[in-house]
């Protein structure tokens, strides 16, 4: 499924990728906002591991075991800020903008959306390509660190 | 409006400005003005000031007063003169508070819309990642 605008991030408060939602058959969510590999590809920056993160999956999907209790789960996510909310938003014109050819218009919101949201990487690495910048360069490794004096918020569960 | 529907319409982008006339109101945002406030299939949101919902001098609904009475994040570039109206906060409070997952539909690389509640009845994993 392909999320052009966003709008997933916004429903589920996610700020960073990957991120991973266990849901049940009756849509409730049992693992909030997950960091969680599919791949061991970016496992020397990461130093996570994808192989037990999915024996995690598999024991919930074959046998109930879950990683959290539903008390626990309700704390594991904080909600998006309203300047987290409004940078989605901007995002979400910026991007438009852009598929319509006005470049100036793209970065001005892009612009006004990281300044909102600087260290989520939904907003202000998303939008790296679209401004004509590196997401695995300069500007990424930048953001990582200012990320990292920040306390390295995330909405969830960080990868363990 | 079926679910999947309501899930579209929870990320609107409208041209033109901030206001739009009430006729446009269903399209824009799925939402539609009626003497008892603004509602959605049998839910209605009451108004108490119609007024306030509406452009200073004229009849136009003003977007951004709309979003907030439904509870909706909204910004205007006021350049392109475009406004953003994001999804109901209630739904990802309902996610963070009551773990309920919201439903949404999206394209899939045919696309066609698949939405989380087409697989309901089903455990579900939610994988959200960029190509970048």
């Amino acid at each position: 499924m392909i999320d052009a605008e966003h709008l997933v991030t916004e429903l589920y408060a996610i700020s960073n990728v990957p991120t991973v939602i266990w849901i049940d058959e009756n849509n409730q969510i049992i693992q909030p906002n997950w960091t969680a590999f599919g791949t061991d590809t970016f496992v020397e920056f990461t130093g996570v591991e994808s192989g037990p993160q999915k024996d995690l999956i598999r024991r919930w999907v074959t046998n109930g075991d879950v990683m959290m209790t539903a008390d626990a789960a309700t704390d594991a996510v904080h909600d998006l800020s309203p300047e987290e909310e409004q940078a989605r938003l901007y995002f979400r014109i910026g991007a438009h903008l852009r598929r319509a050819g006005d470049e100036p218009g793209a970065e001005r919101n892009f612009a006004m959306a990281v300044e909102l949201a600087p260290y989520d990487w939904t907003v202000r690495r998303a939008a790296m390509p679209l401004r004509g910048a590196d997401p695995f360069g300069e500007e990424f490794f930048t953001m990582y660190g200012e990320w990292q004096e920040a306390g390295s918020p995330y909405h969830g569960v960080p990868s363990r | 409006m079926s679910d999947s529907q309501n899930a579209q319409s929870m990320c609107a982008l409208i041209a033109g400005g901030p206001f739009i006339d009430a006729n446009q109101l269903p399209e824009a945002l799925g939402w539609e003005l009626k003497p008892q406030g603004l509602c959605q299939d049998d839910v209605c949101v009451p108004v108490a000031d119609v007024a306030a919902l509406k452009e200073d001098s004229g009849d136009r609904l003003d977007v951004l007063a709309v979003a907030a009475t439904l509870d909706r994040p909204a910004v205007h570039d006021d350049v392109a003169n475009i406004v953003a109206v994001g999804a109901p906060r209630a739904s990802r409070r309902q996610a963070i508070n009551d773990l309920v997952a919201p439903d949404f539909a999206l394209p899939d690389l045919a696309g066609s819309l698949v939405a989380l509640n087409d697989f309901r009845g089903k455990k579900k994993l939610l994988v959200a990642f960029s190509s970048w």
